[in-house]
């Protein structure tokens, strides 16, 4: 009795395709995704951080400091902007002109090489001139990397200048080498290891400040995460839109499941006898869909503002929210259509697209930001719905200009929104082609 | 017939300007593939006729119906509604109620809801709709239930609201298929009822049934189709009479005609 019932059972599970696809493509699809992302691995290898750099000291210790760094391969330094028609030499990258740039996301990091630098390069207390490293919140992963990346540029930019520095503070501290100061060494050197704090060997407290704001690195470093506090960026906006995205794909494909309910129960047959065309019946449907998706994107929002903080108060946020919210819908609205018109039944069409939202929405950076993927996912993510409603969004939530014009901060927006328009399109245009079938035969 | 002699339309069908049939069907082809599905087939019906289309699985019942209702391309032959070519465009095609085999309702929806629905959809002018509404919802039996959802109706109500969502724009051919298939006999005869009434007013029907039996009691004449061809027409008694002989029943013609081969 337990054969028989095993064997039916395998007979349905190997008859349909797409639990067979649930079953083990998935899977499958999903591993090779996140292999990709997290090993850095397939073509193109895993990426290289682009790093704005600004020398104020330009010193040759300064210079030599920078070269190392870029000889160091995981960065790709830039040393001002690239060169265009209108401005074809351009003046290298400037404390302001950098922090412009990491503000509107043309590179994560940028670093400031102070005046200064080259006088205490190798020091290890003192009023130290911090290198600036400014960093855009939305990839921590940049910053992390490039502060270690510092330190070891350091170690190895100018070892003669660290071993005069090091006599210097062995001067300072040592005094000759007595009895008396070779313990007192001992005792230093902990702090030098970051095994005791420098309040303990002196007894002022403002030394361990002075340890905060770099004494325990070869360079001291200060990181500032660009526009966090004069533009009050979250990273609930990048969380607000992934997720929104992600889910609006999902719920448009889940009322336009509704069509095939209809083709079921009869009434669309019913409303195509009535004189109803089927372009009339998709584009209703879409309407509807499409409001639907802007109403849900809508609450999502507003829930993060009224919870999270998300900032939507300036006009020009909001106004590319709603664009964005609008043309997002669109698509999406569009996308339900498509899967609901080629699919022939509710359950085939719940399986195809979570298939497809899955693999989307993880390429896209739905799932995991695309600053962590190696560079030809980035590219992938540009092939998918979610790539370009989330560029979208983070173009207005995040690398917004406060200072811009509604008009200006709207046109940044203009190729995702024609993306999308574009998609809208193409997904209506392909539901239309699969109604055919709706079409008196 | 049992029926609730209150329950009456309050409207009657436009009588067209001649006495010619109501709809006609000339030799109709129609092939899916290598599957003839109607082979030259005739059909003629009077105003205030019904007929009783018959025939095996596969015979070519409801293609032919798809093809009144415009939902089949004919590969020849033509169709006729109220004198005018019928095509997606032909406006006579207003004047055609279909009610479909399946409960094709919104089952969220109300009663009053899915007639409103179904009403605009079919035409009906929005201020006439609350009118019609409520005489629906009366000739159906469904003015009590009238805010239920259709889902939490049992299978003759929605039967009934299905046949009344057909007919709300008050069509001069109604194309009714299957109408009384699964209900109860209790229902079956509330269905006939409101089918009696939209004669009464001067619609004509064309009906597909296998119930033979009620196909004997209701329709003016019988049709049999059988491999996509009208294979016999006429009053049940005129056709028994020319096949089974005298005491015969509907289905001993339909047998004798058909054969006891069994369709697929």
């Amino acid at each position: 009795m337990s054969a028989t019932l095993l064997r039916v059972a395998w007979i349905h599970l190997k008859r349909d395709r797409v639990a067979l696809a649930l079953c083990f493509v998935l899977p499958v699809v999903f591993f090779s995704i996140f292999a990709a992302i997290f090993s850095g691995g397939g073509e193109g290898g895993a990426r290289s951080i682009v790093v704005l750099l600004a020398d104020e000291d330009d010193t040759p210790t300064s210079r030599r400091f920078a070269e190392t760094l870029d000889d160091m391969g995981a960065l790709r330094l830039s040393r001002g902007p690239a060169a265009s028609e209108s401005n074809p030499d351009p003046a290298p990258w400037k404390r302001e002109s950098a922090h412009r740039a990491v503000r509107s996301g043309k590179a994560p990091v940028a670093v400031v090489l102070p005046e200064g630098f080259e006088s205490t390069f190798g020091d290890f207390g003192g009023d130290r001139p911090a290198v600036d490293l400014l960093f855009d919140g939305a990839n921590p992963v940049a910053r992390a990397t490039v502060d270690g990346l510092l330190q070891g540029a350091a170690m190895q930019a100018a070892p003669d200048l660290l071993i005069r520095r090091g006599l210097d503070q062995l001067d300072r501290f040592g005094g000759g080498l007595t009895d008396a100061q070779k313990r007192a060494l001992d005792i230093f050197l902990p702090v030098v290891r970051g095994e005791r704090s420098p309040s303990s060997v002196t007894g002022d407290p403002r030394d361990d400040e002075a340890e905060n704001s770099g004494f325990g690195g070869l360079v001291p470093v200060r990181a500032t995460e660009v526009g966090a506090e004069e533009d009050g960026r979250s990273m609930v906006a990048y969380y607000a839109a992934s997720i929104s995205v992600m889910f609006l794909l999902f719920s448009m494909v889940g009322a336009a499941g509704s069509i095939l309910e209809e083709k079921e129960r009869g009434t669309l047959e019913r409303l195509l006898a009535s004189r109803v065309s089927p372009g009339r019946i998709l584009g209703a449907n879409w309407i509807f869909y499409a409001l639907l998706g802007v109403a849900q994107l809508s609450v999502m929002f507003a829930w993060g503002a009224a919870v999270f903080g998300l900032d939507l108060s300036s006009p020009q946020r909001l106004a590319g929210v709603a664009v964005m919210t609008v043309a997002t819908s669109a698509a999406a609205a569009g996308f339900g259509l498509l899967m609901a018109t080629h699919c022939t039944s509710r359950n085939q069409l719940q399986g195809v697209s979570t298939v497809l939202i899955l693999v989307m929405s993880a390429v896209g950076g739905s799932m995991v930001p695309r600053f962590v993927m190696p560079p030809f996912m980035d590219q992938a993510a540009l092939f998918t719905f979610n790539g370009w409603a989330l560029d979208g969004y983070l173009k207005v939530l995040w690398y917004d200009d406060p200072s811009a014009t509604l008009g200006a901060s709207l046109v940044t927006i203009g190729p995702e929104v024609a993306v999308l328009a574009g998609l809208t399109l193409a997904f209506l245009g392909l539901a239309r082609r699969a109604a055919r079938r709706w079409d008196a035969a | 017939m049992q029926f609730d002699a209150r329950i009456r339309s309050t409207h009657h069908y436009a009588s067209s300007p001649v006495d010619d049939p109501v709809l006609t069907v000339t030799d109709a082809a129609k092939s899916f593939g290598d599957v003839s599905a109607l082979a030259g087939a005739d059909l003629t019906l009077e105003r205030g006729e019904w007929i009783g289309l018959l025939g095996p699985n596969g015979a070519g019942k409801t293609t032919l119906v798809r093809s009144v209702a415009g939902r089949v391309r004919l590969d020849a032959g033509s169709i006729t509604l109220l004198g005018e070519p019928l095509n997606q465009a032909t406006n006579s095609r207003s004047h055609l109620g279909l009610v479909p085999q399946e409960i094709a309702l919104y089952p969220e929806l109300t009663a009053e809801e899915n007639l409103r629905a179904w009403g605009a959809l079919s035409g009906v002018a929005k201020a006439e709709l609350g009118e019609r509404v409520d005489w629906a919802l009366e000739w159906s039996g469904l003015a009590e239930r009238v805010g239920k959802r259709v889902k939490t109706f049992s299978g003759g109500m929605q039967r009934r609201l299905n046949v009344a969502c057909g007919i709300l724009h008050r069509p001069e051919v109604v194309l009714l298929d299957e109408p009384t298939v699964g209900v109860d006999p209790q229902s079956r005869e509330r269905i006939w009822g409101m089918l009696e009434a939209l004669r009464r007013d001067g619609a004509s029907l064309l009906l597909t049934t296998h119930q033979l039996d009620e196909a004997d009691r209701v329709c003016d004449r019988i049709v049999i189709l059988d491999h996509g061809k009208v294979i016999a027409e006429g009053t049940s008694a005129a056709l028994k009479e020319r096949t089974a002989g005298a005491g015969a029943s509907l289905q001993d013609v339909f047998i004798h005609l058909t054969g006891r081969e069994l369709r697929e």
